[in-house]
């Protein structure tokens, strides 16, 4: 059995990929169009429900030269003839993943998008707005751990309220102390936590929120035409990110309960966790680093809602000259009108 | 120009004589009521009040009630009035003159001299108000009174600490000169120039869009305990300072009048 998976077209044999449009899948030969069902039934799901060994190096399968892979990359494409490689050790056992949501871009809208973006910003050397560069945003799928839990917490504290009236020459305030305690519980499902040290915790977390009604069953078919992580953050590292915060949005939810006063202030609170689960799941991105000075700027899409951050590298000669203008306008302005009202 | 001035100084002159052979009206030298509102008692105790603020304060204080300002308009009127008269104490012509223009139904003070420095556009401001209540009541007399009033109080204080003149009449060429050379104009585009750098630079990247509710699960939550518990309550009083609104806003508009002299003043319908 081979290391390496490649889905290959049942009509013409050559490499099958996911086209995020239709959802299914394409041959960008003869053009056949599968989907899942009906792919399902040339290639057998394999379930790799037992870890395999990892192997120092993996062949193309289609052309046999040796694929270019860091210790996480899961799913890649051959260097030499662009084929898509799954590397399946690394979606066996420990790191095979429960579910999976889809590519809805396509990597001309995600260049599109990016496009957009950069001209926009215009302290952002030029070399980063010719099209070589756009041409480097990749399709990644994301390691994430999807976290599921029963939360129990309380808030307690002062609240007040003031009224004010007068009377004659005097003005009164009255202020009325209060205690209050609001305790609840809720149920969070689904909090997404970054589960790769590559991708930057916080980036990941401004692309949020996914749309989970669209999350499927994980089957390494996905992956064909994309790359793809393996986690390396343990889930029991990745909780502690999650409590933070849960204890942060259950605080939340109780203080919207407080109402009625003109302030209020909390001075105890507690929010426990129980029932945690956490689910492996692959989640869709594009990825964009721009090397610049020596420093890494990420740009990330959504790969399913199209939702964009990013860090722009900043041109320091491009800084002083849109400091000078705003200088110049503002001086024009202040002159010239100031003069009007002298 | 002395040729037209003189012409203009004698349709003057005609106009009043015309004006005064009309109705039967007291003037002195410096209350001229063309239109008769005032008794002669009551134009001989405006004078006596005049002569004295001009022994102590060295001002001169003129009053001209008329309804024919020959198409001018009440400032150019009044300016003209007490340059082209004769008024005015000292080398600067320091004095002030209320026109009550019925035409218009208009007063307009116009300041000259060291009157500019002391009767500053807040301060003349309060005398219109005072006047312009009686005026529109007719009561002629009380406003000349409460002007007069206005007038011995503020000389009597004289000149406020913050007071500066502006001249609504520089051009505006100059005006551009003068923001070139102001050095505030430079720190508040400096200011600005930095904050909008900044801003741009560390506005590119994208914001947090899910909140405390993203991740709930629809109606999982539920309050188990809901207390909420009177304390106590204080009651403050405090008293309510009356806003006095006195002296403030030392400015001093001027501008020049057809003679070249510049003036103060102000003016209010009534």
């Amino acid at each position: 059995m081979s290391s390496v998976k490649e889905y290959k077209c049942p009509s013409c044999g050559a490499s099958l990929q996911f086209d995020p449009p239709s959802q299914s899948w394409k041959c960008h030969y003869c053009l056949a169009e599968y989907s899942k069902d009906e792919f399902d039934k040339h290639s057998h799901e394999e379930h790799l429900n037992e870890d395999m060994p990892d192997l120092d190096s993996y062949i193309c399968n289609s052309c046999g030269a040796e694929l270019i892979a860091d210790d996480t990359t899961s799913a890649t494409f051959c260097i030499y003839c662009k084929s898509a490689a799954i590397i399946k050790s690394r979606f066996s056992g420990r790191f095979k993943p429960k579910s999976v949501i889809p590519f809805k871009l396509t990597k001309e809208q995600a260049k599109q998008i990016y496009s957009n973006w950069i001209h926009k910003r215009i302290l952002a050397p030029k070399e980063f707005k010719q099209k070589e560069e756009i041409d480097k945003v990749t399709g990644i799928y994301a390691p994430f751990w999807l976290f599921s839990c029963e939360t129990d917490g309380f808030i307690q504290g002062e609240a007040k309220t003031i009224h004010t009236w007068r009377s004659g020459s005097y003005r009164y305030t009255q202020t009325k102390y209060y205690h209050f305690l609001r305790r609840g519980k809720a149920r969070y499902k689904n909090i997404p936590v970054d589960a790769s040290k590559k991708l930057d915790d916080k980036f990941m977390h401004m692309i949020e929120p996914y749309n989970y009604n669209e999350i499927q069953n994980f089957s390494m078919k996905y992956m064909s035409g994309f790359m793809a992580e393996r986690y390396d953050v343990e889930a029991n590292e990745a909780e502690t990110i999650m409590k933070s915060r849960v204890e942060d949005y259950m605080e939340k939810r109780l203080r919207s309960t407080v109402i009625g006063y003109n302030s209020y202030s909390v001075n105890s609170k507690q929010v426990l966790l129980s029932d945690i689960t956490a689910s492996y799941s692959m989640l869709p991105i594009y990825l964009l680093i721009n090397k610049y000075r020596g420093k890494d700027h990420i740009f990330i899409i959504n790969g399913q809602t199209g939702k964009v951050v990013g860090d722009t590298p900043i041109s320091p000669l491009r800084q002083i000259v849109f400091g000078l203008i705003v200088f110049a306008v503002v001086w024009i302005i202040a002159v010239f009108g100031g003069a009007l009202f002298v | 120009m002395y040729k037209r001035i003189s012409i203009v100084l004698l349709a003057f002159i005609f106009v009043f004589l015309v004006a005064q052979f009309g109705v039967c009206a007291y003037s002195s030298d410096n209350v001229i009521d063309n239109l008769g509102y005032l008794t002669e008692s009551e134009v001989l105790y405006l004078q006596g009040s005049i002569e004295r603020i001009k022994d102590n304060y060295r001002l001169d204080t003129v009053i001209v009630i008329t309804d024919d300002t020959q198409g001018k308009s009440s400032r150019d009127y009044a300016d003209d009035y007490f340059d082209y008269n004769g008024y005015g104490v000292g080398s600067d012509y320091s004095g002030l003159l209320l026109l009550i223009n019925m035409d218009k139904r208009e007063a307009y003070i116009s300041t000259n001299g060291k009157a500019i420095d002391i009767f500053t556009d807040k301060r003349i401001d309060n005398i219109l108000d005072d006047v312009a209540q009686h005026l529109s009541k007719r009561d002629y007399y009380q406003a000349c009174c409460e002007f007069i009033n206005n007038v011995k109080s503020y000389a009597n204080s004289g000149v406020p600490s913050n007071q500066y003149r502006v001249d609504t009449e520089r051009n505006y060429f100059h005006r551009v000169l003068t923001m070139i050379k102001s050095f505030p104009v430079y720190i508040v585009a400096l200011v600005i120039s930095v904050i909008a750098t900044l801003v741009v630079t560390f506005s590119s990247k994208g914001k947090i869009t899910i909140n405390y509710q993203t991740y709930e699960e629809n109606g999982s939550f539920a309050l188990t305990e809901n207390r909420d518990s009177y304390i106590r309550e204080s009651t403050v009083r405090t008293k309510i300072e009356s806003s006095s609104s006195g002296g403030g806003g030392g400015r001093s508009s001027t501008h020049r009048s057809s003679s070249g002299r510049t003036h103060g003043g102000g003016g209010r319908k009534f």
